[in-house]
């Protein structure tokens, strides 16, 4: 999308804000870190010259892999050049009920279902919440989350918490799976996901688990939420230098920590609707602007926390379908490698499953477009063509028998039967089926259960939250 | 019930074409009546073939090559059928109608009536009505199927039943037809005995018609 110019300038003016401007750092020990490591400190105002953000950048892995909790290959997700993966997103506080469809209050319960369905949709990769509980104690809403999710999916887990605390319950709970810390650095099983504000401050919170995912190894999401025209420029190569400037503070601070830590460039970029004053999920310039983040973080070498498969919509209807379809088709082709917000409706308000299993569809849909195709000898099967002959027919060659399930996509809820049998089958709708299937995976799906220790670990954990917050 | 039946049913669903007539010439080897061996083995296979397709489960590809190794044991067991007078499930010709050069899907129908037990008699592609007429009285079917591709030679199904009414031939034979453009409504409408919409409902149809 973006020529090799016009990225080399995005990237020169992201250098520009990060020497020039400068981020409000309102972590005093990751002030202290970057003085150190070079950086000008003026009060709580850090500018960092170019040559320690390339230094930074340098260290920074571009491929690595982030593992399955109990060593299943398939669920390993191997970040790299042209490969994207999907999954949802965290925070909404409401959820749709998948009995009732009904909006309400996101509950513990619910993380269930999301891991659940997630651990079994064949085009999902992560595993997000779609929600904060609503029903514990208000600060360990992160700590539970984790701890219902993790037994429910073996798909790696992007967790998110308040603060320091919560990201050491997760860790532990995580580590206790690995078979220990230094088990989990060989073959780490989750992400943290840090959120900076918009604009330009890293806030104590995000520095506080950033260095600890520094200190323990742990995969890190750095990921500002601006808003054009509201929290950053209007236009997109504006919001995009400032949200790169934002993410990278939190890639100096950790590639100085642990250099070679696995981070991905964050910054989930829309526009503030000037009429509804939202956030729009559904915009088509998220999509685009998540393309030129996209394309300046490769340029960069970096991995990208990308977006898509979300809706504005506040319902399962042709809406939300349009919206996160073509979000997801756009993220699919730019490659951006972990995309979130999968099943996110009512510009994030709500989480929805049922979303995210709909998009699930829309995703292998794009999968099968992005695989391209292949040219070769054996694909080319111009000997087949002078065997089959004019009005012959192909049904019957081995060539189609050898191809026929790799080079067709076959859908799992888009209707292709003909009137009648689709009359037979009860006349269904998209929503139906997305609904049916949804059902269909809880009343069936059978996750790999977690280790016995770990079960031991969850309940101390937990049990030890509980004390902490009494005080 | 030998447990020869079920592994003919397992070659059959599993698309095994060279394994379904070995097990149909053990199981003759070991004194299994013929008929017993079709309607135990080879046709619960071929079943239980159209239920996982209906499902989605099974794709045209394996259904043919399920179809194959049906038609590969039937093949083997047709002359010991004939000796212990046991009827073969009953006989189809078919044609693609006058103006019409498409039969991919007139040919899968064929396919899937031949892997159901039938013998299936294939006229090919533009076939006048007097042809249909003819093929009755040579091959005395049960069963006559026509498809047509194109909205401007459907017509041509009504042309070639009223030519087997005026033959006098109508009685003889139940008349199925198919194609993109039909559907039930119009095989009522012309005459027809039936309608499928796709190779395996054709075979299904045609087993409905001779009560199998």
């Amino acid at each position: 999308m973006l020529s090799d110019d016009q990225l080399q300038e995005l990237f020169d003016g992201v250098l520009h804000v990060l020497e020039y401007t400068g981020l409000e750092v309102q972590h005093k020990k990751a002030r202290k870190i970057l003085k150190k490591a070079g950086a000008w400190v003026d009060g709580d105002r850090v500018r960092i010259p170019a040559y320690l953000v390339k230094d930074a950048l340098a260290k920074a892995p571009r491929s690595f892999t982030i593992f399955a909790r109990d060593g299943n290959p398939e669920n390993d997700i191997h970040i790299g050049p042209g490969r994207a993966h999907f999954g949802p997103g965290p925070t909404p506080p409401n959820f749709i009920d998948i009995e009732t469809l009904e909006r309400r209050p996101y509950v513990r319960s619910d993380s269930e279902i999301v891991a659940t369905v997630c651990d079994a949709l064949p085009n999902i990769d992560f595993c997000e919440s779609l929600g904060t509980i609503s029903d514990v104690h208000d600060e360990l809403a992160a700590s539970y989350e984790f701890a219902t999710m993790f037994p429910k999916t073996s798909k790696p887990i992007v967790a998110w918490s308040f603060g320091k605390d919560d990201a050491e319950d997760i860790h532990k709970i995580a580590i206790a799976e690995a078979g220990g810390q230094d088990a989990f650095e060989k073959r780490p099983n989750y992400v943290h996901y840090c959120e900076p504000l918009s604009p330009l401050v890293s806030t104590v919170e995000a520095l506080d688990k950033l260095i600890f995912c520094a200190k323990h190894r742990v995969p890190v999401i750095f990921t500002p939420c601006p808003l054009a025209g509201g929290t950053a420029p209007i236009t997109a190569a504006g919001i995009i230098t400032q949200a790169a400037a934002e993410s990278w503070m939190g890639l100096v601070i950790a590639q100085t920590l642990r250099p070679g830590l696995p981070f991905f460039m964050g910054g989930v970029l829309s526009v503030m609707d000037m009429s509804a004053m939202i956030l729009a999920y559904g915009a088509p310039e998220l999509s685009l602007m998540m393309a030129g983040h996209t394309e300046l973080a490769h340029f960069a070498g970096l991995p990208l926390w990308q977006t898509g498969g979300c809706t504005d919509s506040k319902t399962l209807d042709e809406q939300a379908a349009l919206e996160g379809s073509l979000s997801v088709y756009f993220s699919a082709l730019s490659g951006g490698d972990l995309c979130h917000d999968v099943g996110y409706t009512e510009s994030g308000m709500t989480g929805s499953i049922l979303q995210t299993v709909m998009m699930d569809e829309a995703i292998g849909y794009s999968r099968r477009i992005t695989r391209g195709i292949e040219v070769t000898e054996e694909t080319l099967a111009v000997d087949v063509i002078h065997d089959v002959g004019p009005n012959g027919h192909y049904l019957r060659e081995q060539h189609t028998r050898d191809h026929y399930k790799t080079e067709f996509w076959y859908p799992n809820l888009c209707d292709r039967r003909n009137f009648e049998e689709w009359q037979e089958m009860g006349s269904t709708t998209m929503r139906d089926r997305v609904i049916a299937r949804t059902h269909d995976i809880m009343a069936t799906h059978q996750p790999t259960p977690i280790k016995p220790e770990t079960e031991q670990a969850i309940e101390a954990v937990l049990a030890a939250a509980e004390e902490r917050v009494k005080e | 019930m030998s447990r020869l039946y079920e592994r003919l049913s397992t070659a059959v669903l599993e698309g095994d074409a060279e394994k379904s007539p070995k097990l149909v010439q053990r199981a003759l080897d070991n004194g299994l009546g013929p008929k017993e061996i079709l309607d135990n083995g080879l046709v619960p296979g071929m079943n239980e073939v159209g239920v996982r397709f209906k499902r989605g489960d099974m794709f045209v590809p394996e259904v043919l090559m399920s179809a194959d190794a049906m038609k590969e044991g039937l093949e083997l067991l047709r002359p010991y059928l004939a000796a212990a007078g046991a009827k073969l499930i009953g006989k189809i010709v078919m044609g693609t109608v006058k103006g019409d050069l498409h039969d991919i899907g007139k040919n899968l129908v064929g396919m899937m009536c031949e892997g159901a037990g039938f013998e299936v008699i294939n006229l090919g592609f533009n076939v006048e009505p007097e042809k249909f007429v003819e093929a009755i009285k040579e091959h005395q079917p049960d069963i006559v199927g026509m498809s047509a591709l194109l909205t401007t030679t459907m017509r041509s199904m009504g042309y070639a039943i009223k030519a087997i009414e005026e033959a006098g031939l109508r009685d003889q034979v139940k008349i199925m037809i198919g194609g993109a453009p039909v559907d039930a409504p119009f095989a009522d409408r012309i005459g027809a005995d039936g309608y499928g919409s796709n190779g395996p409902a054709g075979a299904d149809l045609a087993k409905q018609f001779v009560g199998a």
